[in-house]
C-alpha cells in the first residue's frame, strides 16, 4: 500500500543492486532476529471498508452530549475557516522549518502566532508551542528553577488535578519541594508570605474551581522575594479579563485547545508559553524571529537555536523537538477570526450565560459554592455521588460537568450554549439531583 | 527529467514579502459572527474585568483566508514534492486518515468524558496498542507521550523508578552513542541521569569494546536506535543488550528509525526493554510543520506497572482505564495526542498484514537503490549496506572546491527538492543524510540523483555561484544572526530596531 513500484521498477532496482529478492537486503541481520511469519494483524482493508469500521467505533463515543464540562478544555465554536485553513496540505504535511527559504509560510504563521499570544497576554516573547497546558506549566517551573537556582515551588492547589500530576512527574521531588497551597474563600491567600527560597509561584487564572482574583499584589509580593510568577490562563477569557502581563507575571502558559482546536479527546491541543525577553535564553522549544535575506527581503527563521536539544544536547533548555505547530497555526487563525470584538464576545457571552445558569440553579435551591467570584466555570453541590449525577445527566443528553470531589461537580459554560440548553440542563439537573 | 517528486514547477518564485496579518488590520473590520446573546444581560462587577479590548488584528474573513492561503503557498510540503530528509521519514500521509480524525465522534469528544461514554476512543487505543505491540515485540503500551522526546523521557523515568524500586538508585549513567539524536542526551539529563557517550567505530556501529569498558555498576541503561542514525543495523545488538543487562541496566529503543524494520525484525526480540514509536514517522501521520506527533511507549511485562497512566484495559466487552500501581505519573494532561494515534491506526488498517510485513523491505529497497546511485556522485560515509537511510559526505568537495553540505542543500531547494538532512549525525564531517521512504517512485529517486549531479558539476565549474542558491524561492538565505542578537520575535520588533539603529 502506497508503495508505487511496478514489476518493471522492481526489476530495475534489483538490477542496480544486483539482487533477486527482498530477503537479500537483510542478510547482514542476525538470522535469529528475522521474523518468520511477519506481523500477526488482520488483512488489509479498503478505504470503503475502513469508513464503516471507523464510523462504527466513533458511534460508541457520546460526543453529542451537550457539553458543560471544562477544566481547561472547552466546547467553543470552531469556525470552518479555521478548520479548512489548518487542513491546507502545505501546513499539514510540511516538516519543521529548518530550511527557511522553502518554509516561509509556516515560519511566518508561527511568528504571527507568537505575536498574537504576546498581544493577548501582554507579554514580550512567546515560543512556537509546547505539547499542552499541563506540560507547559512544568516547563515554566523548570525555567524558574534554572533562573533562580532555588528549591521551593509554591503552587496553587486549585489546578486541574491532571496538571498537578504532570508537574509531579516532570519536576523531580527529590530535588525540589512542591508546596501546594489551598485556596481560602476561593482566593489564593492574598497575605501569602513568599521567601527567598522560593523559585516559582504557580497559579491558575481563573482558578480550577472557576473563581478569578486580581493577582497583581501577590505577584508584586513574589517579585520582592525574587520569586518568578507563572500564570496558567484560560485564553478564551482574555477578551474580558485583566491580562497576566498587566498583573506583572513573568511567565504565562495556557492550554490553547479552545483557541483553534476541536476538543479532540484532549489531544493534539497546544501549549502556549509567553514570557519576558530577559528570560529568552531559558525558554523551551522553538522560537521564530524576523530577519532579512541577502536582498533585504523580510524573512523569518528559527532563532536562539543554541537553547535547543539538536545543538546543545544535554545542556539544552528542554528536550522538546516535535511540538504542536499545526495547532499553534490554528490558534493564530482563530484569534484573527475573532479579533478584539470576537474574543470579547466569546468571554462576555460565556460569563453572562454562566451567570444565568448560576442564578437558575440557585433559584432551584441548588448550591453554587463560588457564585460571586467565578466567571464562566463554577462548583455546584450535589445531593449524591457526582458520578451518578453525571451518569444520569448523560442519559438525558448532557455532559453535566467534571467530578470535583465527592459531593461537587465543576460546571463550565461557553459562548456556544443557548438559553434553551441551559433551561433544560437545570430542569434535568434538579430532577436528577432530587431523585 | 520528469518525476512525481520534483516540485520545480511550483510558482514559489520570489516577489514581495507577504505582509503580516497585523499590517492588514483596519479598525472596524471583522470576520467573527456569533448568535446574539439570548439570556437576560446582567451587570456583572468583578475585580478582574477589564474595560479595554484585546489588541487583536481586525480583518475581514476574505482577507484572513487570502493571507493564510498565501502563507501556505510559500511553503514546501510532502504533498508538493520529495523530502529526502534523513531521520524524519517523510512518507506520504494518506488523506483517509485525516478524514477519520475529523469524524465528530472522535474530534468533538471532551477529554473528561467518563469511560462509559468514550468506549469508542478507548477501543481505538486498545486496537492500536495491540498492533503496535505486535510490530515492536513488546507487551504493554501507554499513549500519553505526545512526541518522541516525551517518549524518551517517559522511558528514562521508567528506568529511574524501576531502579529506585530495586534499590539501585546509585546507577546514574545513561550511555548514549555519539551519533544519537540530541533529544537522547537532553532527555537523559531531564530525567536526572548523567550522560556517558560511547563512540561509533569505523564501520559506523557502536564500538562494542569501548562499551564494555564504559559499562559498570553505575550504568543505569543504554539508549539506542536500530538501525542507528547512520542508517546501519547494529549487528551486535544482542551482545550489546546483554552487556547492559549483565550489570543490571535497562535497554531503551529510540523508535525514530522504526520504519526500516517493520515486518523484518522487532526491538522486543533484540533485547530492548522499553520502546517508543514515532507515529508521525513510521505510521504516516502528517508532521504539521513540526508537530503534532505521537510517541507511545511500550514496555516488557516486568515494567508494565511503571507506565504513565491511565492505560486502557479490556475486560470482557468493555474498556476501562487502568492506573499502573507504580506509575511514573502523567506525561500529558489527558491521553496524549489521541487524534494522531487514531490516524496511525487508520494507516495500519489500510496496510494490514501484507502492507506492514513489507513496509520495512520497501523502505530499505528504496534507500539501498538511492544510495547505490548517489554514491557515484557523493561518497558514502560508511561502506556497510544501509537500511532505510544513508549518510554521504561532501568533505572532499569542500577541500577541493569549497562546496559545503549546506550549499548543496540550498541548491537542491531551488531545483524542486527539499534538502536532505545536513550536518547530522554530528560525527560525520559535511554529512548529507538521505531517507527516501517507501512511497517515492524510482523516477523520483533517479531525478534527485541526476539533479544532485548537475548541482555539484555546476558548483564545481562556477565556484562564484556558491552562495547564490537558492535563487527561485520566496527568499534567499536569511540572516540568522539578527534575530538571535536583537530578539526580533514579535511584529514591530524589527522595525523598531531599524529606527533605533
Amino acid at each position: 500500500m502506497y508503495v508505487p513500484h511496478s514489476d518493471i521498477d522492481i526489476k530495475k532496482i534489483y538490477k542496480e543492486l544486483d539482487i533477486s529478492s527482498l530477503d537479500e537486503l537483510f542478510e547482514h541481520i542476525p538470522k535469529d532476529l528475522l521474523l518468520e511469519n511477519g506481523i500477526d494483524v488482520g488483512d488489509s482493508i479498503s478505504e470503503l471498508e475502513a469508513i464503516e469500521y471507523f464510523e462504527n467505533i466513533a458511534k460508541k463515543n457520546k460526543s453529542d452530549l451537550v457539553c458543560f464540562a471544562g477544566g481547561g478544555h472547552y466546547d467553543v465554536y470552531l469556525p470552518h475557516t479555521v478548520k479548512t485553513l489548518t487542513m491546507r496540505p502545505e501546513f499539514m504535511t510540511s516538516y519543521t522549518p529548518y530550511q527557511p527559504e522553502i518554509s516561509q509560510g509556516v515560519l511566518q504563521a508561527l511568528f504571527e502566532f507568537q505575536s498574537l499570544v504576546c498581544d493577548l497576554t501582554e507579554m514580550e516573547l512567546a515560543n512556537a508551542s509546547l505539547y499542552d497546558g499541563a506540560t507547559s506549566i512544568a516547563e515554566a517551573i523548570s525555567v524558574a528553577i534554572n533562573k533562580t537556582k532555588r528549591e521551593n515551588i509554591i503552587i496553587s492547589q486549585s489546578l486541574n488535578p491532571n496538571n498537578k500530576e504532570v508537574i509531579n512527574t516532570l519536576i523531580d521531588s527529590d530535588k525540589f519541594n512542591l508546596n501546594y497551597v489551598e485556596l481560602k474563600e476561593n482566593r489564593f491567600p492574598d497575605d501569602y508570605l513568599f521567601t527567598d527560597k522560593d523559585a516559582a509561584f504557580v497559579v491558575s487564572y481563573p482558578h480550577y474551581n472557576g473563581s478569578a482574583q486580581d493577582l497583581t499584589n501577590l505577584v508584586t509580593r513574589a517579585k520582592e522575594k525574587g520569586v518568578i510568577s507563572i500564570c496558567y490562563v484560560d485564553p478564551t477569557l482574555l477578551g474580558i479579563l485583566k491580562t497576566p502581563g498587566n498583573m506583572g507575571f513573568d511567565i504565562v502558559v495556557a492550554e490553547g485547545q479552545s483557541i483553534g482546536t476541536p476538543l479532540s479527546y484532549g489531544g493534539p491541543t497546544v501549549g502556549w508559553f509567553a514570557t519576558k525577553k530577559e528570560y529568552a535564553r531559558l525558554v523551551p522549544g522553538r522560537i521564530i524571529g524576523e530577519t532579512r535575506d541577502a536582498n533585504s527581503l523580510k524573512s523569518y527563521v528559527m532563532t536562539l537555536r543554541a537553547r535547543e536539544q539538536d545543538i546543545r544536547r544535554e545542556k539544552a533548555s528542554s528536550n522538546i523537538c516535535t511540538n504542536q505547530t499545526l495547532n499553534a497555526i490554528g490558534s493564530a487563525i482563530h484569534l484573527c477570526w475573532l479579533g478584539p470584538e470576537g474574543i470579547y464576545s466569546m468571554g462576555y457571552q460565556a460569563m453572562q450565560k454562566a451567570n444565568y445558569l448560576k442564578n437558575l440553579l440557585e433559584e432551584n435551591n441548588i448550591d453554587v459554592i463560588n457564585s460571586e467570584s467565578s466567571i464562566r466555570e463554577f462548583v455546584v453541590k450535589t445531593s449524591k455521588d457526582p458520578e451518578i449525577i453525571i451518569d444520569n445527566m448523560a442519559d438525558n443528553g448532557f455532559l453535566a460537568g467534571i467530578k470535583y470531589d465527592d459531593n461537587h461537580i465543576l460546571v463550565a459554560v461557553t459562548e456556544k450554549r443557548t438559553k434553551d440548553e441551559i433551561d433544560k440542563y437545570v430542569k434535568t439537573f434538579v430532577e436528577v439531583n432530587n431523585d | 527529467m520528469i518525476s512525481g517528486g520534483n516540485a520545480s514547477s511550483l510558482p514559489l518564485v520570489g516577489g514581495l514579502p507577504e505582509p503580516t496579518i497585523k499590517d492588514l488590520s483596519k479598525p472596524g473590520r471583522r470576520a467573527f459572527n456569533y448568535p446574539k446573546l439570548d439570556v437576560d444581560e446582567q451587570e456583572i462587577n468583578h475585580e478582574c474585568i477589564k474595560v479595554e479590548k484585546a489588541p487583536l488584528p481586525e480583518v475581514s474573513e476574505h482577507d484572513l483566508v487570502m493571507h493564510f492561503s498565501r502563507l501556505a503557498h510559500r511553503n514546501f510540503a510532502v504533498d508538493l514534492g520529495f523530502y529526502p530528509l534523513g531521520s524524519c521519514t517523510m512518507k506520504y500521509n494518506p488523506r483517509f486518515a485525516d478524514w477519520v480524525a475529523s469524524l465528530d465522534g472522535y474530534a468533538n469528544l471532551h477529554p473528561a468524558t467518563p469511560e462509559k461514554y468514550s468506549q469508542g476512543s478507548m477501543e481505538i487505543l486498545h486496537v492500536l496498542e495491540d498492533y503496535l505491540l505486535k510490530i515492536t515485540g513488546m507487551d504493554y503500551a501507554s499513549f500519553q507521550p505526545p512526541a518522541g522526546a516525551s517518549g524518551e523521557l517517559t522511558g528514562l523515568l521508567i528506568i529511574k523508578n524501576y531502579l529506585l524500586e530495586n534499590n539501585l538508585e546509585n546507577k546514574k549513567n545513561i550511555i548514549v552513542p555519539d551519533s544519537a539524536h540530541g533529544t537522547n542526551p537532553a532527555s537523559a539529563k531531564m530525567a536526572g541521569f548523567d550522560v556517558v557517550e560511547v563512540s561509533t567505530n569505523q564501520d559506523g556501529l557502536v564500538d562494542v569494546n569501548e562499551l564494555k569498558k564504559l559499562v559498570n555498576k553505575d550504568t543505569a541503561g543504554l539508549m539506542l536506535t536500530n538501525p542507528n542514525t547512520g542508517g546501519l543495523f547494529e549487528e551486535d545488538i544482542i551482545e550489546i543488550a546483554k552487556i547492559i543487562h549483565d550489570v543490571g541496566g535497562l535497554v531503551y529503543y529510540d523508535g525514530a528509525n522504526l520504519n526500516a524494520i517493520v515486518g523484518i525484525c522487532r526491538p522486543g526480540d533484540m533485547g530492548f526493554d522499553i520502546v517508543h514509536s514515532n507515529l508521525h514517522k513510521t505510521f504516516a501521520t502528517p508532521h504539521g510543520g513540526g508537530g503534532p506527533g505521537s510517541g507511545p511507549v511500550a514496555v516488557k511485562e516486568f515494567l508494565k506497572e511503571y507506565l504513565p497512566g491511565p492505560i486502557v484495559n479490556k475486560i470482557k466487552d468493555r474498556y476501562e482505564w487502568y492506573q499502573p500501581n507504580k506509575s511514573i505519573g502523567r506525561m500529558h494532561g489527558y491521553h496524549g495526542n489521541f487524534l494522531v494515534s487514531l490516524r496511525a491506526l487508520a494507516y495500519m488498517k489500510l496496510l494490514g498484514k501484507e502492507g506492514l510485513d513489507t513496509l520495512g523491505s520497501f523502505a530499505v529497497l528504496n534507500a539501498r537503490y538511492l544510495s547505490s546511485i548517489i554514491s557515484k556522485i557523493l561518497p558514502l560515509a560508511y561502506e556497510k549496506p544501509c537500511m532505510h537511510e544513508f549518510v554521504t559526505t561532501s568533505k572532499e568537495l569542500k577541500k577541493s572546491h569549497k562546496i559545503k553540505a549546506y550549499d548543496i542543500g540550498k541548491a537542491l531547494l531551488d531545483k524542486g527538492f527539499h534538502s536532505p538532512t545536513i550536518y547530522f549525525p554530528l560525527i560525520i564531517e559535511e554529512a548529507l543524510m538521505f531517507e527516501p521512504t517507501e512511497t517515492q517512485t524510482v523516477e523520483t529517486l533517479d531525478d534527485l540523483s541526476e539533479t544532485l549531479n548537475e548541482i555539484i558539476e555546476d558548483l564545481k565549474n562556477n565556484n562564484d555561484k556558491l552562495n547564490q542558491y537558492p535563487k527561485n524561492l520566496p527568499v534567499g538565505r536569511p540572516n540568522e544572526l539578527i534575530p538571535a542578537k536583537h530578539l526580533t520575535v514579535n511584529w514591530g520588533d524589527f522595525e523598531l530596531l531599524e529606527i533605533t539603529e
